[in-house]
């Protein structure tokens, strides 16, 4: 059912983010080593490293990609209080099929927040370069490049203030033009209230105006991520708190908000999934927004996938497995006639990029036919 | 195995093989006494590609035959072009820019195989050490010429294994096609429509002369002379439109294609028949309508150049029904023609009329 | 499926000791790593994981049997017909049922060339044990695939005459056990007598009786050593005088029940009087022919399969059983087969088949390992047939459309992602009218390129859906690669291509930036050429204009050159770091020994100078720009005053 492909990320501690470009031909890293590495895939669909510099002076929180139409451009923020903003610069070289020197230029740093900046996320780009951060201050700050070629200069544009501490941010990335900018984040600080606060730009006056917060979400939140928006009516909403939370933000067409152009939302929770049976680290979505997938407390990636348009269920679980011998790593080199019998080791895999079968656990429900 | 469904009626004889792999190039391997059999493919967005000999043999008591592989060599990057030098020796390019020239050659078993014969290694790249896809081949008896995306023009000859000459910054844009024009003179095309024609011997590094295909920067997709006078050249663009002129002269363009046109290949042995193919599915047969234009060696009738009746003039044969998947290369060989197409298929048409 | 997902092992020690985070990567593929969440109230120092041996990230994907080189026939020549039905729909055929069935027939066909490729594939000798089994694996997928689609075919497309099912049925029987024909037809070929003493005798003479096949039956008892004895003689007429049903015939299905009786009683007398005693198997054959309970309890156990003994059992107890009749054979079929709680999913999907459980099938099919080809093309094939839409009236909140565009979308998805096959993903994802073009424009700038030649290809896709941003996405893209890789002609054509003025401009610039630190304008093959594409930018034009400037000074046309350079400088589209060198190229026109810029020329450039006088680079230029300003103007007002008074 499913493969796996090992790669070694070479850092030296636990890796806090992993950030696919555009196209996933690129991923860049980072970890509490400090450092941020990038890797490209090669010809023979091998990931070599590309790039690695010590990015902060402290932990680095999350990596993220701008989209390609602006260069190859990362963002990264880190336990140090800054985020910064890189450029990939790729030298001359003296000859022929010589790789030029690849180098991460610095082009700002980001140095308004007092306290640890614990998100980073470039804007859709239909609103030219934006970037948006958030800090466990509780402020969310969002900043533009007004000449996209130009990086090393950035204007903070708007500070909104959150009071409670905030640790993820996600933009709605909507497909149509007339859903104004969006941005939802949570804050993982204990105590009642609602947790999750939605912001719209409001054209009119020039201001990120909130919209709402998400009361039925009172326990801390520690990640967030909006779906895709195929053209929808209403946006989608994933959230990591004690549990999986799926929520459906619907604009509401009535008079009031006409008269005052701010969008009043209609907040439904669709889907909450109790299945990780702890707290909830992470939620991402795929690219079309069909499957959402967390990991948690548990140790568990799971993934949902939402049925006729309306019914989300989960679809599968993979768990670390220590046991398992040989290791991916070690089959994929010694190759599938030493692996004892019975193990989970296809030779489907194509000769460039190996992946191997995952084994299983749980029991399938049904036998197989014939 | 090629499922009729919603053929219109032919006359022709179709076999389709579905072979697992995209085709960009496929061509005829000449021979020297009998009929062509064997033909050669180079692959395009699989992910491992390669150059691979087939053998397709005519059976006139049986309807069911297919092409089956002789031989393969992997191949690093899309194959861009295939072309053969003569019976024994064909040149190909990448898009990981590099050309090669292979063989097919033959154990004493008599098995065909592909034997690599020389690698021009990365001879397009870009100034930043990056590779750059050479996009293009053309020969002239044994001399060769690649032109790429870094808009470099290489030289060289069948027999060395280093490039004779480079004309770097040849072109401030991608070049897209290139054929010889004579022994001596090369015409390229790049991104923006222009065309350059290029004198070998000469030491500077700029044109001969430069013109446009048109005015609003069509790209041109491919390049092909008449087999009888070099100096008619025909390009396929972007558009779909085919364009003629006489170099001396003017263009003659005549809309065709709904798509952007892949390939265009004049019938080696007969100029009267032209065929092309598109993005859109389509391969056509163009012949002259009438016998009267025989005297197609002679310039002032030349049908080509007459561009208010060359639709008039030419009867246009539609030779299969269309797949809604690009066709990207064909090739004619005596009555067969063969195409590669976008849904992993290869074609072959037999019994086109002459 | 309910709380019954599958939990999937990743072999990575630290992945189970710290646990584990994910992100996705485009297209369709997970990436998970050893992860701990840090609070940022924590301090801040190394986890208790830090070590030097390398953390590994892991890419997890879905194994896609699809993109296997033998499947990938099956999906590229289904295509082929996916799309026929989906054109010939749109001219809505005046046969639609018989259109129906053929594109039913072809994508069986296309199924049992599938399975014929599988079998060669399986039948190399140089491949490997696993891919072998892999082969097998493939080969049971898709032979229940042909067998659940044939009946779907039977039951909900195919026109019966009389919904006289049990030929048809017979049919389905026949191909999915194959075993008793070719069994039959070996021990026929060895043409010897006493073919009793082959051991596969009585059993293939079963077999081919369960499946109808008389004839075949009979031959083999007249292989039989005792052929000639009175008591064959007998069966082979018994046989032969078996009563067959044909809708054709214009035998009303009473008369022919009552011709079945007869000869059921006939056998029957004959049973009773004890004719058949000495011969077990051939009592047992003449038990079966009249329906007698115990005998087929006594044959079910050589039936590989409930619906094995279903067909052979109606064929001599009701053999003009009618299609909505089946289920509730069908179900005692199971039970005199003690199967009901052993049914297989395969058993499943067929019974739910028999009962007209349309949406029963399609969920269960959906369980098929194969990717979703199936369901996807076989609810499209029902939709079109409106056998799908008649559901919507008896089931609340069932909508046809949907279900289709659902699955139409999830297979499409799938191949887009796919290094080859996207483009036969896009054509799918174009027949889903409502959700299919925005997950095209979400998908196809995703598709990496690495060569001009897709991005064009990758263009057309788009222009062709009218997606023009996701086409301009693309050229923007490419021209910023071709600018990295120091192309800037080319980077320019791309960003006229994707009419990003910005872009344009900043292009525009860098040439003008070069010509000043190097004194050369580079790419004029490109610059010469620019024509009405110009019009991107102002910045554009002015780079454009500034290079004809150059040409007809090298041309020596000086005159238009001064002209050209006067309108440059009252345009208001010079950029700023650009005077100095533009007013500086005024001198040697002021110079010239032909009067070049007539006094009001002269004036302009002054004012210019003026204007432009705190520009620092100018400093060293401004005396002698005066200067020659100074002495042209005398020279031009001079002249111009000779001229007024020659008038």
């Amino acid at each position: 059912m499913f493969e796996c492909q090992e790669i070694s990320a070479e850092h030296k501690d636990l890796i806090h983010d992993v950030s696919y470009d555009y196209y996933g031909d690129r991923i860049a890293t980072c970890s509490s080593d400090q450092y941020v590495k990038v890797w490209d895939r090669n010809e023979e669909g091998k990931w070599i490293l590309s790039s690695c510099w010590k990015g902060h002076s402290a932990s680095v929180w999350k990596v993220t990609w701008a989209h390609p139409e602006f260069g190859q451009v990362l963002a990264t923020c880190s336990f140090d209080r800054t985020a910064t903003v890189w450029e990939e610069i790729v030298g001359d070289t003296p000859g022929p099929g010589k790789s030029g020197q690849r180098h991460w230029m610095r082009r700002t740093n980001l140095v308004d927040s007092r306290t640890s900046v614990t998100d980073v996320k470039f804007g859709p780009k239909a609103q030219g370069l934006q970037l948006a951060t958030c800090s466990a201050e509780g402020i969310i700050r969002i900043y533009e490049a007004p000449d996209v070629m130009n990086l090393s200069q950035w204007t903070l544009q708007h500070e909104v203030q959150c009071k409670l501490s905030l640790s993820c941010l996600t933009w709605n990335c909507s497909l149509s033009r007339a859903h104004p900018p969006m941005i939802a984040v949570g804050s993982d600080e204990p105590g009642s209230g609602g947790k999750v606060f939605i912001y719209e730009y409001s054209e009119n006056s020039r201001k990120w105006i909130k919209l709402d917060t998400v009361s039925c979400i009172t326990e801390p939140v520690h990640d967030i991520a909006f779906a895709p928006n195929l053209g929808r009516t209403f946006h989608i909403l994933g959230v990591a708190t004690n549990n999986v939370r799926i929520i459906n933000l619907t604009p509401t067409d009535d008079e009031q908000s006409q008269q005052s152009g701010i969008t009043k939302l209609d907040i439904q929770t669709v889907a909450q999934f109790d299945e990780h049976g702890s707290t909830v680290w992470r939620v991402c979505w795929n690219v079309n927004g069909s499957v959402l997938c967390s990991s948690g407390d548990d140790g568990c990636v799971r993934m949902f996938r939402i049925h006729s348009k309306t019914l989300w269920k989960q679809e599968g679980v993979l768990k670390g497995d220590g046991n398992q011998v040989p290791t991916a790593m070690e089959a994929a080199q010694s190759g599938p006639q030493h692996i004892p019998q019975g193990s989970p080791v296809g030779s489907i895999a194509s000769q460039t990029a190996r992946y191997i079968k995952l084994g299983s656990i749980s029991q399938p429900s049904r036998e197989p036919w014939y | 195995m090629y499922s009729e469904a919603g053929s219109t009626t032919m006359s022709h004889n179709l076999h389709g093989t579905f072979i697992s792999q995209k085709v960009n190039k496929i061509r005829w391997k000449p021979e020297r006494l009998e009929e062509s059999h064997f033909f050669v493919t180079g692959s395009v967005d699989n992910e491992d590609q390669k150059i691979v000999l087939w053998d397709f043999i005519d059976n006139k008591d049986d309807d069911d035959i297919y092409p089956f592989a002789v031989a393969e060599v992997p191949y690093c990057g899309d194959v861009s072009e295939l072309k053969f030098l003569n019976p024994d020796y064909f040149a190909s390019s990448s898009s990981s820019g590099s050309a090669h020239l292979m063989k097919v050659a033959y154990a004493e078993t008599g098995e065909a195989h592909i034997e690599v014969c020389t690698t021009w290694k990365d001879i397009h790249y870009f100034e930043n050490g990056e590779s750059s896809p050479c996009t293009a081949l053309a020969f002239h008896e044994n001399d060769l010429v690649t032109v790429g995306e870094d808009g470099r023009i290489n030289f060289f000859t069948a027999q060395s294994k280093d490039v004779a000459r480079s004309i770097d910054n040849a072109d401030s844009c991608s070049i897209q096609c290139v054929i010889f024009l004579k022994h001596d003179e090369i015409l390229t095309s790049n991104l923006r429509g222009q065309m350059k024609i290029w004198d070998t011997r000469s030491e500077s590094n700029k044109p001969a002369n430069t013109l446009m295909l048109s005015g609003d920067q069509v790209t041109p997709t491919y390049l092909t002379f008449h087999p009888t006078q070099r100096h008619i050249i025909i390009a396929g663009d972007e558009l779909g439109a085919l364009t003629t002129w006489d170099l001396r002269q003017q263009t003659f363009p005549v809309n065709a294609h709904e798509g952007a046109i892949t390939e265009i290949q004049f019938h080696p042995d007969n100029p009267d028949h032209l065929f092309s193919c598109s993005t859109t599915g389509e391969l056509w047969h163009w012949s002259t309508k009438t016998r009267y234009t025989l005297g197609f060696a002679s310039e002032e009738t030349n049908v080509w150049l007459a561009p208010e009746n060359v639709k008039s003039k030419m009867e246009v044969l539609t030779l299969m029904p269309t797949l809604g998947k690009p066709i990207n290369s064909l090739d004619v060989s005596k009555k067969k023609v063969i195409c590669g197409c976008g849904n992993e298929a290869i074609y072959l048409v037999n019994g086109i009329a002459l | 499926m309910e709380n019954n997902a599958k939990t999937f092992l990743i072999p990575n020690d630290l992945c189970r000791r710290a646990g584990m985070g994910a992100s996705w990567r485009p297209m369709n593929e997970i990436v998970v790593f050893p992860y701990e969440k840090r609070s940022v109230k924590q301090k801040d120092q190394p986890t208790s994981f830090a070590s030097n041996a390398p953390v590994s990230i892991f890419h997890i994907r879905r194994s896609v049997i699809l993109f296997h080189p033998i499947l990938r026939k099956l999906v590229n020549e289904s295509n082929g017909v996916f799309l026929t039905l989906q054109a010939s729909f749109k001219t809505k055929p005046s046969d639609l049922k018989m259109e129906i069935l053929s594109i039913s027939r072809q994508y069986r066909s296309i199924i049992r060339a599938c399975l014929e490729n599988l079998q060669d594939e399986v039948g190399k000798p140089n491949i490997t044990v696993a891919e072998r089994s892999e082969m097998h694996n493939y080969i049971t997928i898709f032979y229940s695939v042909e067998c659940v689609w044939h009946l779907c075919e039977i039951l909900f497309i195919d026109v019966i005459p009389g919904n006289i099912v049990l030929p048809h049925l017979l049919d389905w029987v026949r191909f999915h056990f194959p075993k008793h024909e070719r069994n039959a037809a070996i021990l026929l070929a060895s043409n010897s007598e006493g073919l009793e003493l082959e051991e596969e005798f009585w059993p293939t003479v079963f077999g081919n009786l369960l499946q109808g096949r008389i004839k075949v039956v009979r031959a083999l008892l007249k292989q039989h050593s005792a052929a000639n004895s009175p008591i064959f003689q007998l069966v082979q007429h018994l046989l032969k005088s078996m009563p067959t049903y044909n809708v054709m015939n214009n035998v009303s299905v009473s008369e022919f029940n009552l011709q079945w009786r007869h000869w059921v009683m006939d056998i029957q007398q004959q049973i009773d009087s004890k004719q058949f005693i000495n011969n077990h198997n051939l009592n047992l054959l003449m038990r079966l022919l009249t329906g007698e309970e115990e005998a087929w309890a006594e044959i079910q156990s050589q039936c590989e399969a409930w619906y094995e003994f279903l067909a052979g059992w109606l064929c001599y107890s009701e053999t003009t059983v009618k299609t909505f009749e089946l289920g509730q054979y069908a179900k005692q079929s199971i039970k005199k087969m003690r199967m009901q709680n052993h049914l297989r999913h395969l058993d499943r999907v067929l019974l739910a088949a028999m009962e007209f459980d349309m949406l029963l099938v399609i969920k269960e099919v959906q369980e098929m390992t194969e990717n979703g080809w199936f369901v996807s093309h076989f609810t499209d094939l029902l939709h079109h047939s409106g056998r799908l839409s008649s559901l919507e009236k008896e089931v609340e909140g069932f909508s046809a459309d949907k279900l289709r565009e659902s699955f139409i979308l999830d297979y499409g998805t799938t191949l887009v992602g796919h290094k080859s096959l996207w483009q036969v993903g896009l054509s799918y994802l174009d027949h889903c009218p409502k959700d299919g073009l925005p997950t095209i424009q979400l998908l196809l700038p995703r598709i990496s390129f690495d060569s001009e030649a897709k991005v064009h290809k990758l263009i057309r896709e788009a222009i062709s859906r009218g997606l023009k941003n996701v086409a301009q996405s693309i050229c923007k893209v490419q021209g910023m690669r071709s600018l990295s890789r120091g192309r800037l002609g080319n980077a320019l054509t791309w960003a006229l291509k994707s009419q990003d003025g910005p872009f344009t401009s900043y292009l525009a610039d860098k040439y003008l930036k070069q010509y000043i630190s190097s004194g050369e304008l580079n790419n004029t093959d490109l610059l010469d050429n620019l024509g009405s594409s110009m019009l991107a930018s102002d910045r554009l034009i002015f780079l454009g204009k500034y290079n004809e400037f150059h040409k007809l000074y090298q041309e020596g046309e000086y005159k238009e050159c001064g002209h050209l350079l006067i309108a440059l400088m009252v345009s208001k589209i010079v950029p700023k770091f650009f005077w100095p060198v533009l007013l500086s190229e005024a001198i040697p026109l002021l110079e010239s020994e032909e009067i070049v810029f007539s006094a009001n020329d002269t004036f302009t450039v002054l004012h210019c100078l003026e204007e432009k006088e705190e520009i620092p680079e100018l400093s060293d230029k401004i005396s002698i720009l005066r200067l020659a300003a100074a002495r042209n103007l005398s020279r031009a007002l001079m002249y111009e005053a000779q001229c007024e008074n020659l008038v």
